[in-house]
């Protein structure tokens, strides 16, 4: 009986000394981004009982990949709204993954908006409706993907995407091509950037414009879109001819860069 | 003159190879109820999951093999603590070797180590395997990956930069150290359910109950996280609300401290600071739940 009493007191008074130490790994954890955010009610109401256990059982990233695949194959049938609801929930498990926001973002604002640009099972007026509704979806998934992960290079680039060649939105576009770019992108963030700005009917794009693609012909990188622009702007911007490129062929082939598949 | 019973003499040896010596009976013990050959059939069937799945591109692909592994190691080394742990001590007293046992001079403590020992080792090196011929399938699968992207970039002309940027962002996701670092995270999850899971097979009756207490342990374990800050933060109307969530945040340990391994899959580094806090956080556990179950044990009645 003595030695029943001794473990619960030793139980408890361990209880009392581990609660400090457990506040202080988790915080260090958190603070690393090596913790995922506690499963939420919202999460609960969105999964069965099994996976919500599995969640809770510490498979949550399994549970993502299960929710992911179910929304891959919606996406194959082409339920759009199935396929917004359980990329929602994927991401929704695994905020910290951008390669979920991006990806949905990407089902939304091209693959879901295109299918319903040129449906012709929708109603003509419906179509530039639904077209534009599922744009700004992806805008909106990307936004809160970027609440997650505020310095992802790859979330700014597809919002750049979205922003260049759904919206036709030069200003937006650049921006985010540039935050891209400053978070540590590839350097062809700044080439997309300076398109973009070349795109705005002012002067002062221009010129910031004129300086991305003059600091990328002087790297080295003589693409054709790159000297194009450069004469289009030294010609708006009346560079003086001493200033301006040599007239001349350009030297490389610029990469596709566009937006394919995440 | 009377005639003394002979004093129990100390077994050869000292403490450390008695517990060695009945770490290695454990893990005979435990190889031969199985449980493996089960387990590893269920991780065979995990990994091909892995791969049996339609994906939009080859970096998903990755994400889902590195999922279906490390999932199958958490649930290996889970349910191994759990049903291993559950079924030393019934077995024991149903063979009547802890009788055997306990007759010669071998502390009660040595035979709990020994058991936890036993148990810790065969996790540990069931995790070693998996963990090497997982890394394999993803470094293959990473290798792949990366020479399609090379080739894809290559012949777009892209430059030099850029593609050594782009084959980094690859390898990030692919395997790296953090990797490891997320399987020691699973081994020091799987020891602390394994010290909880004597300590609750210490008391109880029966494998079942020692299997199902340590299960929902487990999964309150989970959710510490929640319980100890509403505990802190929260506005309980209820005194016993309050009583209750102060007893489960003592009493359960933290499993979310270990559940690292979402993020590393997400391409998270793991720093040697964390790694230290989750390696010490375990080791108090461990430690704090063997010394309450050797208090109980050696009052135990056999």
């Amino acid at each position: 009986m003595r030695g029943k009493k001794l473990a619960v007191l030793l139980l408890l008074g361990f209880g009392l000394l581990k609660l400090p130490m457990e506040r202080a790994v988790s915080a260090r954890l958190n603070q690393a981004e090596l913790l995922s955010p506690f499963a939420s009610l919202e999460l609960r109401e969105n999964l069965d009982q099994t996976a919500f256990a599995a969640v809770l059982g510490g498979l949550r990233s399994l549970v993502a990949s299960v929710t992911y695949m179910r929304a891959y194959i919606a996406f194959e049938d082409g339920f759009w709204a199935e396929v917004d609801r359980l990329y929602a929930l994927t991401t929704r498990l695994q905020p910290r993954n951008v390669a979920y926001w991006d990806e949905a973002a990407w089902q939304m604002a091209f693959n879901a908006a295109s299918h319903y640009l040129h449906d012709k099972g929708t109603r003509e007026y419906t179509r530039g409706a639904l077209y534009q509704q599922y744009i700004d979806r992806g805008i909106e998934i990307l936004r809160e993907g970027l609440r997650y992960n505020p310095d992802s290079p790859r979330l700014w680039g597809a919002l750049g995407d979205i922003y260049a060649r759904r919206k036709r939105e030069p200003l937006p576009a650049a921006e985010a091509y540039l935050k891209a770019e400053a978070d540590g992108g590839p350097a062809y963030y700044q080439r997309l950037a300076a398109y973009q700005l070349l795109q705005a009917p002012d002067r002062e794009s221009w010129v910031k414009a004129y300086e991305l693609l003059r600091a990328t012909y002087d790297a080295g990188k003589k693409f054709p879109s790159v000297i194009d622009g450069l004469h289009e702007l030294e010609r708006r911007l009346k560079i003086p001819p001493d200033q301006r490129i040599p007239e001349k062929a350009s030297e490389k082939k610029a990469p596709s860069v566009g937006p394919m598949a995440p | 003159m009377k005639n003394k019973a002979p004093a129990p003499q100390p077994a050869r040896g000292g403490h450390l190879s008695r517990i060695l010596t009945l770490a290695g009976a454990t893990v005979t013990q435990l190889l031969r109820m199985r449980i493996l050959v089960f387990l590893l059939v269920v991780c065979v069937l995990m990994v091909a999951f892995g791969f049996g799945f339609p994906v939009s591109s080859p970096e998903q692909k990755l994400k889902l093999l590195k999922d279906a592994t490390f999932g199958t190691l958490q649930i290996f080394s889970l349910v191994l603590a759990v049903a291993a742990t559950a079924l030393l001590l019934p077995r024991d007293v149903e063979d009547r070797t802890l009788y055997t046992i306990l007759s010669k001079p071998v502390p009660r403590v040595d035979y709990l180590l020994g058991k936890y020992l036993g148990v810790i080792f065969l996790i540990g090196a069931g995790l070693i395997i998996l963990d090497v011929v997982l890394s394999g399938l993803v470094y293959f699968q990473q290798q792949a990956l990366l020479q399609g992207t090379e080739a894809m970039l290559r012949s777009e002309g892209a430059p030099e930069d850029e593609i050594l940027q782009q084959l980094a962002q690859v390898q990030r996701v692919g395997l790296t150290w953090s990797m490891h670092a997320a399987t020691w995270a699973i081994f020091l999850k799987a020891a602390v359910v394994t010290a909880l899971a004597l300590l609750i097979s210490s008391f109880a009756s029966s494998t079942l109950f020692t299997m199902v207490s340590t299960f929902l342990v487990c999964v309150l374990g989970q959710g510490q996280e929640l319980i100890r800050e509403y505990l802190f933060h929260g506005s309980f109307s209820v005194t016993m609300e309050k009583v209750v969530a102060l007893l489960l945040a003592i009493a359960l340990p933290d499993l979310r401290l270990f559940d690292i391994v979402d993020n590393v899959i997400a391409g998270q580094s793991v720093t040697w600071g964390a790694m230290a806090s989750i390696t010490g956080a375990a080791l108090l556990y461990v430690v704090g739940y063997l010394v309450v179950a050797q208090v109980v044990f050696s009052e135990k009645e056999l």
